[in-house]
């Protein structure tokens, strides 16, 4: 969804509260990708990863009143998405988290590298699900959603040093797998 | 030239102001013989550093027990050296002086429920930054159910590398102690969880119910 | 634990130049970069839940008179002080400030508060009272009930987080340890205190 030439945040905060309701999806569609992307690499499955998402939007909807920085709404959709799938998480133990569905099935039209890039993601996504939740949380954030440590701060509430070594053990555990297998 | 009189002044007060509130909380508390040596015990830890609170609650224990004043005046010495050797083991934990009141009174803690002292600055050398309340409390929790105090240290102190929030620290203990209910020997227990560390079971909170109904202390009864 | 060279770590942080990385180390610091921009994509057809979300928000609200029958249902808690002058007066400002706060339930809890919940079975007794360091000591402040009236006494209690010591004072002169509690320290007065550990609720 291009979504060139729409308000800013804070102008799109600003109309929701003054209860123009169809401006929350501008909300939607800039930050849905990114949140999915998120929640299916912390909860292993893209079913579980909307559900996370859309009850988290339609917290965010009632609650936005207590936003206190409309600029900063993407590190406070953050924050209720990672609550959100932490209480996911909580209700299954992490080692039942399911590697998303099955895996894809070859396509004859499939060059080498794409399959030798499928095996990859594979061998990743398996690391990422080994990982303990607070580890995996750290990592997507910072490698995947390309947040600052500052900004993970903000999301997670754990202090920058505490973020630093989750982000680098999980880097470690990553290299073992992948050192492992090559 | 002000400036230093009114200091001056400031500093003549305070310290008769100090004593005057310690006296101000003991009044009508204890009896009055044990007032004046009570008073010189928390005014002797005022001067070394040491944290007072811990003092004056053990001198309003004593009076709200009813004990005689020698034997308050006894508690109230006892609880001051329990406070230098608290410090004590930081010291040579390695932590720098002047050390936090806070530490010295959960170290005081951690000796008083059974710690050893190497043990107890064992984490206090592990777990660089304070609070260090809920690691001492967990590895206590522990050896108050007869693990081996160096083992129990031992977990929670791979618990704080793994990175297990300060706050979750009494979970680990907990954990252990549900798997030594569910049958398990106190190693088996251990090693069950300190390898499922950083994952921890949900902690257990109040129902909603209870919380509902939860109020704050009623205000003291004027004297 | 594979631990790595900390200036891996230092440029997939951005603190150190890539050029600045030794070439024995950026095949490591590619491989992770490689690893990461894999989980960038999510395979598969694209989901949007904003038609869920959008239909979830306009649903109506439901109204006042619903809203209304919702809080005369709810259990709360009413906080009432003990002295008789003002006790009336109080209660009716408190239960002014319940109407504007209703979609609390029970206490609000400050971020270093947390919950303390006392229990003992005590089936002769006509009194209980938790007596610590919470309350200086005195007697009268935090008294357990028996409700039920099955010998069980309970307080449930809001009180900053942090460590105490207490004891259960029964008929106003009977000093015993919560055995229930598994936390005892001697009191140095020749008995035992519990040992409480409040926690933030806010976690």
């Amino acid at each position: 969804m291009d979504v060139r030439g729409t308000p800013p945040d804070a102008e799109v905060v600003a109309l929701v509260l003054a209860g123009d309701a169809e401006a929350f999806g501008f909300v939607i569609r800039r930050y849905e990708a990114g949140l999915l992307r998120f929640a299916t690499r912390m909860l292993g499955s893209r079913d579980a990863a909307a559900d996370a998402v859309a009850e988290s939007f339609v917290r965010a909807y009632r609650h936005l009143a207590s936003c206190r920085e409309p600029a900063r709404l993407r590190t406070w959709l953050y924050r209720i998405v990672t609550n959100r799938c932490k209480s996911h998480l909580v209700r299954r133990s992490v080692a039942d988290v399911p590697l998303d569905d099955a895996p894809p099935v070859a396509d004859p039209a499939d060059t080498e590298a794409d399959l030798e890039r499928a095996d990859q993601l594979l061998l990743v996504e398996r690391a990422l699900a080994d990982l303990s939740p607070d580890k995996r949380e750290a990592f997507v954030l910072k490698h995947v959603e390309g947040l600052s440590y500052e900004e993970m701060a903000a999301v997670t509430g754990e202090r920058i040093p505490t973020l630093k070594m989750r982000v680098h053990r999980a880097r470690e555990a990553l290299l073992k797998v992948l050192e492992d297998h090559t | 030239m002000k400036g230093w009189v009114v200091l001056a002044c400031a500093a003549f007060l305070a310290v008769p102001l100090a004593a005057q509130s310690v006296r101000g909380r003991l009044e009508g508390r204890i009896p009055s013989e044990a007032i004046p040596p009570v008073d010189s015990l928390i005014q002797f830890a005022s001067q070394e550093g040491l944290p007072t609170e811990p003092l004056i609650q053990k001198a309003l224990e004593g009076g709200a027990k009813h004990a005689a004043a020698p034997r308050i005046v006894a508690a109230v010495q006892v609880s001051l050296g329990q406070l230098r050797d608290a410090r004590d083991v930081l010291v040579r934990a390695g932590d720098q002086p002047p050390v936090l009141p806070a530490e010295m009174t959960t170290v005081a803690w951690a000796l008083r429920r059974g710690l050893p002292a190497p043990v107890v600055e064992r984490v206090v050398a592990a777990v660089t930054r304070p609070p260090r309340a809920a690691a001492m409390h967990a590895v206590a929790d522990l050896v108050a159910h007869r693990f081996d105090p160096d083992s129990a240290a031992g977990l929670i102190i791979e618990a704080v590398r793994d990175g297990v929030p300060q706050e979750r620290l009494l979970d680990v203990s907990t954990a252990v102690l549900q798997q030594v209910q569910r049958g398990y020997t106190r190693a088996e227990a251990l090693a069950i969880v300190r390898r499922g560390l950083p994952n921890l079971p949900a902690p257990s909170k109040p129902t909603r119910g209870s919380v509902a109904g939860a109020r704050r202390p009623s205000s003291p009864a004027p004297p | 634990m594979n631990v790595i060279d900390p200036r891996i770590h230092q440029a997939l942080d951005g603190e150190l130049a890539a050029e600045a990385v030794p070439a024995d180390l950026r095949r490591t610091v590619a491989q992770l970069a490689a690893a990461a921009d894999l989980l960038a994509a999510v395979p598969g057809p694209a989901v949007s839940v904003e038609s869920r979300v959008m239909a979830a928000i306009r649903r109506p609200a439901p109204s006042p008179a619903r809203r209304a029958m919702r809080w005369l249902v709810t259990p709360r808690a009413i906080i009432l002080r003990v002295r008789p002058a003002w006790s009336v007066a109080f209660a009716a400002v408190v239960a002014a400030l319940t109407l504007f706060t209703a979609d609390h339930e029970g206490p609000v809890l400050a971020e270093h508060e947390g919950i303390a919940q006392f229990v003992g079975r005590f089936p002769e007794a006509q009194s209980v009272h938790a007596v610590g360091t919470f309350n200086d000591w005195r007697p009268g402040s935090i008294a357990l009930e028996d409700q039920d009236h099955d010998g069980v006494w309970r307080a449930t209690v809001v009180l900053p987080a942090g460590t105490y010591e207490y004891m259960f004072v029964v008929d106003g002169e009977r000093w015993v340890p919560d055995h229930l509690a598994e936390r005892l320290v001697a009191d140095e007065f020749g008995r035992e205190n519990s040992i409480v550990i409040v926690r933030p609720a806010r976690r």
